[in-house]
């Protein structure tokens, strides 16, 4: 193990921040292992690599609960002397190895960063106590295996063992690796969270997911993969809608300043000319390459599934309502309302559930787009099941 | 499996939890790794994704990909809020000039077609079982007529169920079962009298 240390080392100063990162996880790894094992020996010996750091090196302020340890514009000699204090207040209690561990480290921007997070709450450090050990091995041949190629590095990282939080001491690597990353953002002046374990950053990245998911209209399951894959379609028909809106604002001003020309000029020349404008030069037909409007989406709610499909007029609406309401009556009314002309409906009994095919166009001169159906349909379904009573 | 123990998805947990359970050879283990190696293939493959979709991302790592996301489903939202409401606006101030027209056209066009065509209005009605009758009309498209219809249907008590509209040249169609809702059975010749005298009136 130590001897994989050894041919770290000659590698380690690099520039590119990763390879900072790694060799910061990888000592820190070290001597925190090392911590565990009680011999304090080994960490002395460890500190000429971290003597290796640059001399610009910044450091972080942080701040927990318990210590507060300040470090700024550490040279050589103050590194020496800081891991000194750290080889000293070693055997007392092994957090306080913990908080110093996380400070030392190198950014490519030269600021200093501080993290403060008022709304902490000063907590042990579960993974060091909660400390299994499992096989090293494993851990450094990956490490080993993604040093060249910086990007895997952070694959490899998060992408294998991230969701089961395995062994606590993967938990702290990836938590110095992430520390480490979240570095190069304050160039970009982002206020970067910090957090002190790793239980709270799994605690924000939940929340994150949880936003993700209030976001989205229809989420279905709860587990990570279907939030994010929700997100992806709410996404892909978030942009379908603003395309479909530009495109129908772009025709109501082209139409508008049409009929105010119309109205300007007298002779049937220029009438003439500007329905043949319509065809060729108009802004929004070459703004779409002459292609059609198209657009769909879908929407549920509790009883009802519509899917709205538009290709230039014609508006194809599926429903499929579970409860026994007579709902033509109200869609035929609320397609009246959306200026639709109805050609065409199929559909029926089927089992629980009664499935509707609307045909319909769009009544030229209206400029109503997907998301408006769907929500009026939505709406215009739900309050006839709040009606309805609830024994049918 | 020491460390799939503190999982942080709960079908994960659930999932290890069981077949901790039930398994304790190695086969079972490995096809759990399988299981689990396929998981979190599919959540950083679809996180991908999400990352190529969104087009201001800061860094890298799951975190933020998931905060970019969230930050870019709110701008679209919101332009898709000042798009609609710049378009509802619109609408609003040109209405006038533009309906009149239209109607008056559709209008008059359908009912040339149907004469065209020789289309004729129409009224079936026929039973098929004790409470159910079957009907067919054919009548002439105009605007909101299909909604009357249902309308007074509804108003007298028929409910129309495994209905069929289609059109063509100005005219519709309507073929659908016809059942009461109340309990009184159905005579073919009043409800074909009823349907022809509400088509009169739309």
């Amino acid at each position: 193990m130590y001897e994989e240390t050894g041919c770290f080392d000659s590698t380690s100063m690099a520039e590119g921040a990763v390879e900072e990162n790694m060799e910061l996880e990888l000592q820190n790894q070290l001597s925190f292992n090392m911590d565990n094992s009680d011999n304090t020996n080994h960490l002395m010996q460890h500190d000429p690599n971290q003597s290796n750091w640059d001399a610009g090196v910044q450091v972080l302020t942080y701040e927990t609960g318990h210590d507060h340890v300040d470090f700024s514009h550490i040279s050589q000699d103050d590194r020496q002397h800081c891991n000194i204090n750290v080889s000293s207040s070693l055997s007392p209690t092994t957090p306080d190895l913990l908080n110093l561990l996380h400070l030392p480290r190198c950014t490519a921007s030269n600021s200093s960063i501080s993290f403060a997070n008022p709304n902490q709450t000063p907590s042990v450090y579960d993974p060091l106590f909660h400390l299994n050990l499992p096989p090293q091995p494993p851990l450094f041949r990956e490490l080993f295996q993604s040093i060249p190629h910086g990007y895997s590095l952070q694959n490899s990282l998060f992408g294998d063992e991230r969701d089961t939080n395995g062994g606590a001491d993967l938990e702290f690597t990836k938590e110095i690796a992430c520390i480490g990353r979240g570095g190069r953002e304050a160039g970009r002046g982002k206020i970067k969270k910090h957090f002190a374990t790793e239980r709270q950053r799994r605690e924000q990245l939940n929340d994150k997911y949880k936003v993700l998911r209030s976001l989205v209209p229809n989420p279905s399951k709860t587990d990570r993969a279907s939030v994010v894959g929700d997100a992806i379609d709410y996404i892909k028909e978030l942009l379908r809608t603003v395309n479909e809106l530009k495109l129908l604002v772009e025709k109501k001003r082209c139409g508008r300043e049409r009929s105010k020309r119309h109205k300007t000029e007298d002779d049937g020349a220029g009438d003439v000319e500007s329905c043949n404008m319509k065809p060729l030069g108009d802004p929004d037909q070459s703004y779409n390459n002459g292609s059609l409007r198209s657009s769909w989406l879908q929407r549920k709610s509790k009883d009802t599934e519509v899917d709205v499909r538009i290709i230039d007029d014609e508006v194809t609406i599926k429903l499929i309502q579970r409860k026994k309401i007579d709902c033509l009556l109200f869609v035929s009314k609320a397609l009246d309302h959306l200026q639709l002309d109805l050609h065409h409906v199929a559909g029926g009994h089927i089992g629980d559930y009664y499935s509707f095919l609307f045909n319909t166009k769009i009544i030229e001169g209206s400029s109503v787009y997907a998301g408006a159906i769907a929500n009026k349909l939505i709406e215009v379904m739900d309050r006839q099941y709040a009606a309805v009573p609830p024994y049918q | 499996m020491e460390f799939l123990g503190s999982a942080s998805d709960a079908s994960c947990i659930t999932r290890a939890r069981r077949r901790q359970a039930y398994d304790d050879s190695s086969e079972f283990k490995s096809k759990n790794l399988h299981a689990e190696r396929r998981r979190r293939r599919k959540l950083s493959d679809r996180l991908l994704t999400l990352r190529s979709l969104v087009p201001i991302i800061t860094n890298m790592n799951k975190a933020t990909i998931i905060e970019d996301a969230i930050t870019y489903i709110e701008v679209l939202q919101r332009d898709v809020k000042i798009l609609s409401d710049q378009l509802l606006e619109m609408e609003s101030s040109s209405e006038e000039k533009e309906k009149p027209i239209r109607i008056d056209d559709q209008i008059n066009n359908a009912a040339e077609e149907m004469k065209k065509n020789g289309i004729e209005e129409d009224v079936q009605v026929t039973k098929i079982s004790e409470k159910k009758l079957w009907m067919k009309i054919v009548f002439e498209k105009k605007r909101g007529r299909f909604t009357k219809l249902l309308e007074a249907m509804t108003y007298l008590g028929f409910e129309m169920t495994d209905t069929n509209v289609s059109t063509y040249k100005g005219a519709i169609l309507v073929s659908a079962c016809v059942e009461r809702t109340y309990e009184d059975t159905l005579e073919v010749q009043e409800t074909k009298e009823l349907i022809q005298q509400i088509i009169r009136s739309i």
